[in-house]
């Protein structure tokens, strides 16, 4: 029986948090830990009573920062594989064992939850020129719905990667300056229990994410092409 | 010496006595009062005898020297700044990180506290 975690980082989520923990408990029996990334809601009671183990953090980290310190948890307790998803209901219970299985049976380091079709048609503009400008030839460059092997854990639990705010380009990036193998899986996603993304709040925030994800693709600019499925 | 150099003079030692007084009062770190003391230092020096940078000027072939202490200035704080956000970064590494084992302990405390089952 693999030893495998799952993560989920969260920041006032308690509306969604709860049916999340539910689906997955219907699907599998791995155990479940919640990472409350400063909520001022109710996320750690729902998630509490749901039956998921909580990390609270004592000041908002943002979105990698909660993963990170779950991967950090993930380690210390010695589990062989974790995978790691989002709260808002976007990622699917039913597709956990497709995720984690090519990282179990060791045909891939980091497997990702693929659905490239969703998306507007100018976040995909923005998608593909992040991805020639960074070099990671992938699918689906922003998805967290991902499964990661020990020493993928042990690379993103660094120092080093402390100080990245999103999951994608960074941590891809950092996943193949060290040439793990990464598989995309393809899945299908959810609506957001919300139905926005936290990601692309406003127009701010939209260009902040673009400027910050540029500067970062070309400064840590990594060729990789994913392995293909066995 | 004129009054303008007095008075320009004085404003770099008052800026000295002042970093003194926040070292003193625990405002700043000496580490960063080293930095600032310097800065003092030249601002009263080049106000009390701005004659130094005519001298300056001459030795290095500038034909306009009172632009020496504005680029030299403007170069200085940039470096700095850079410095400062340098070490910004490295701060937040440590309080994230810190935020993070935090976490990962009060975790396993909760868990060894828990009644067994």
């Amino acid at each position: 029986m693999p030893n495998i975690v799952i993560l989920i980082p969260a920041h006032n989520e308690a509306a969604s948090i709860g049916k999340v923990l539910r689906d997955i408990r219907r699907q599998v029996d791995h155990p479940v830990v919640v990472i409350d990334d400063a909520s001022e809601d109710d996320t750690i009671a729902v998630a509490r009573d749901a039956g998921a183990q909580v990390l609270p953090l004592a000041a908002h980290l943002g979105a990698w920062g909660a993963m990170q310190t779950g991967i950090r948890h993930a380690l210390r307790q010695g589990y062989d594989y974790a995978v790691t998803m989002d709260a808002d209901g976007q990622h699917q219970a039913r597709y956990l064992s497709r995720l984690i299985e090519p990282v179990v049976l060791e045909t891939a380091d980091v497997t990702i939850g693929a659905y490239p079709s969703r998306g507007s048609q100018p976040r995909k503009l923005a998608w593909s020129v992040l991805r020639r400008l960074s070099g990671l030839k992938m699918e689906d460059i922003t998805s967290g719905f991902r499964g990661y092997n020990r020493r993928a854990m042990a690379l993103l639990a660094q120092r080093g990667a402390t100080l990245l705010e999103y999951q994608d380009i960074g941590v891809l990036a950092l996943l193949c300056r060290h040439n793990l193998r990464l598989l995309e899986v393809p899945v299908n996603m959810g609506p957001r229990h919300d139905g926005h993304s936290r990601v692309y709040r406003s127009w701010a925030m939209v260009a902040y994410y673009m400027a910050y994800s540029l500067i970062l693709g070309a400064s840590k600019r990594c060729r990789l092409t994913t392995v293909a499925p066995s | 010496m004129t009054d303008v150099n007095w008075i320009s003079g004085s404003i770099g030692l008052g800026v000295a006595g002042l970093i003194l007084y926040l070292v003193r009062r625990d405002h700043l770190h000496s580490r960063y009062a080293i930095w600032w003391i310097s800065a003092a230092v030249a601002m009263g020096l080049l106000g009390l005898f701005p004659s130094l940078v005519d001298w300056i000027g001459n030795r290095l072939g500038v034909h306009y020297p009172p632009v020496i202490p504005l680029i030299l200035g403007m170069a200085i704080l940039v470096l700095k700044i850079l410095l400062m956000d340098i070490e910004r970064s490295r701060t937040e590494v440590k309080l994230n990180r810190l935020v993070q084992r935090v976490a990962l302990l009060e975790a396993r405390l909760e868990q060894q506290h828990k009644p067994k089952q």
